[in-house]
């Protein structure tokens, strides 16, 4: 960082350092801006609704101990106390459970605006019909309490 | 944490609370950051593209509970390093592992990034983090100064409407102000300012990564 401080100390060093790091971000800029405007479009405005957020993730676990559960799905885990909801990522199909256990509807929602319905059994199984390609979000609905998922690519 | 007059403060509030325009202006000042942390992945332009879309649409949700705007950031700092390593594993995940296939061991080379590749990117974040907190004059000004080829100074003037005689000392002023910015300040106090494993997101991240912690250790 020193080296940093030093350099920076100086007019055109800086400016020069700044022309790098926005040049090298310029091709991207555009596209990606445009993504996070639309984004606000899927603003969450239902205050009894909780975020669950994305608390485990078993395809960040280090490189070893993925390799020897290599060909098990991977395990994501999203938790709004109360309610948590646990899914299992298989190469062509998307199981998981609501926790506690117990009935609800969930509905998926792509980034690209298409929702799909299934219903959670009285175990709070449920499967998705199809593996959603892109950013998708699950919102479940129990008796217990009602929850939406952060934003996730399956 | 009290965030002062930390600028980004009241746009935070405002997109929180369903100003679509102070989103806009988040996601204008902040998108350089964001494309900056994803080009370092090597990821295909489409995987780029779903990275930012996961990264600015958990944001839009997560804004109410950034109680230290002066976090914002870090937050699209460490989100995107987390979401685009995601997909880089789901990619090998999807190839059967093979200790003899030199994929593999490719892909594992990838995840160390040479110290000094590491440095840049870190001072990339850092300048791009401080430009994003300048009032929009001085950040305009100094976009046109960092254009490429380069612009002159009669143009700059056509575009911002300050005098030729003016550019020298508004970009002197502006640069001085880039210096003092939460972002690099931060980063030019070292450990103390902002501790290396990014503490910003803490309010955000911090319990979910916790979390994962502990679910490890089960």
């Amino acid at each position: 960082m020193g080296v940093s401080q030093h350099r920076w100390d100086d007019d055109q060093h800086l400016l020069d350092d700044l022309a790098d790091a926005v040049r090298e971000a310029a091709p991207l800029v555009g596209s990606l801006a445009e993504q996070g405007k639309g984004a606000y479009a899927w603003r969450t405005v239902d205050q009894d609704l909780l975020l669950a957020s994305l608390s485990f993730d078993s395809s960040l676990e280090r490189a070893q101990q993925r390799r020897s559960d290599s060909g098990d799905g991977r395990v994501l885990v999203f938790t709004a106390a109360p309610l948590s909801l646990e899914l299992e990522v298989m190469t062509d199909r998307v199981v998981g459970q609501i926790i506690p256990p117990g009935p609800g509807e969930i509905r998926v929602e792509t980034a690209g605006g298409a929702t799909f319905l299934v219903e959670a059994d009285d175990a709070g199984f449920f499967e998705l019909p199809d593996k959603p390609r892109g950013p998708v979000r699950l919102r479940c609905d129990t008796p217990s309490g009602r929850l939406v998922t952060d934003w996730v690519r399956l | 944490m009290d965030d002062g007059d930390y600028p980004i403060t009241s746009l935070v509030l405002a997109a929180a609370a369903g100003d679509e325009h102070a989103w806009h202006e988040i996601v204008d000042r902040y998108t350089p950051l964001l494309a900056s942390v994803t080009s370092r992945f090597r990821l295909t332009a489409g995987e780029t593209q779903d990275v930012a879309q996961t990264v600015w649409l958990r944001l839009v949700e997560h804004l109410g509970d950034l109680r230290e705007p002066r976090a914002l950031p870090m937050w699209i700092i460490t989100t995107g390093k987390r979401e685009s390593m995601r997909y880089l594993s789901l990619r090998r995940r999807n190839v059967p592992y093979d200790p003899l296939d030199p994929s593999w061991l490719e892909a594992a080379v990838d995840d160390a990034e040479p110290a000094a590749d590491l440095l840049r990117a870190e001072r990339h974040e850092a300048l791009l983090a401080g430009l994003a907190e300048l009032p929009s004059r001085q950040r305009e000004l100094l976009l046109l100064l960092v254009e490429d080829p380069p612009l002159s100074y009669a143009e700059i003037s056509r575009r911002t409407g300050i005098r030729i005689g003016s550019i020298g000392p508004t970009r002197r002023r502006a640069l001085a102000r880039l210096r003092q910015t939460f972002a690099i300040s931060d980063l030019l106090t070292g450990p103390a300012g902002m501790p290396a494993e990014p503490d910003g997101a803490a309010c955000l991240d911090g319990a979910a990564a916790r979390d994962s912690d502990q679910a490890r250790e089960r």
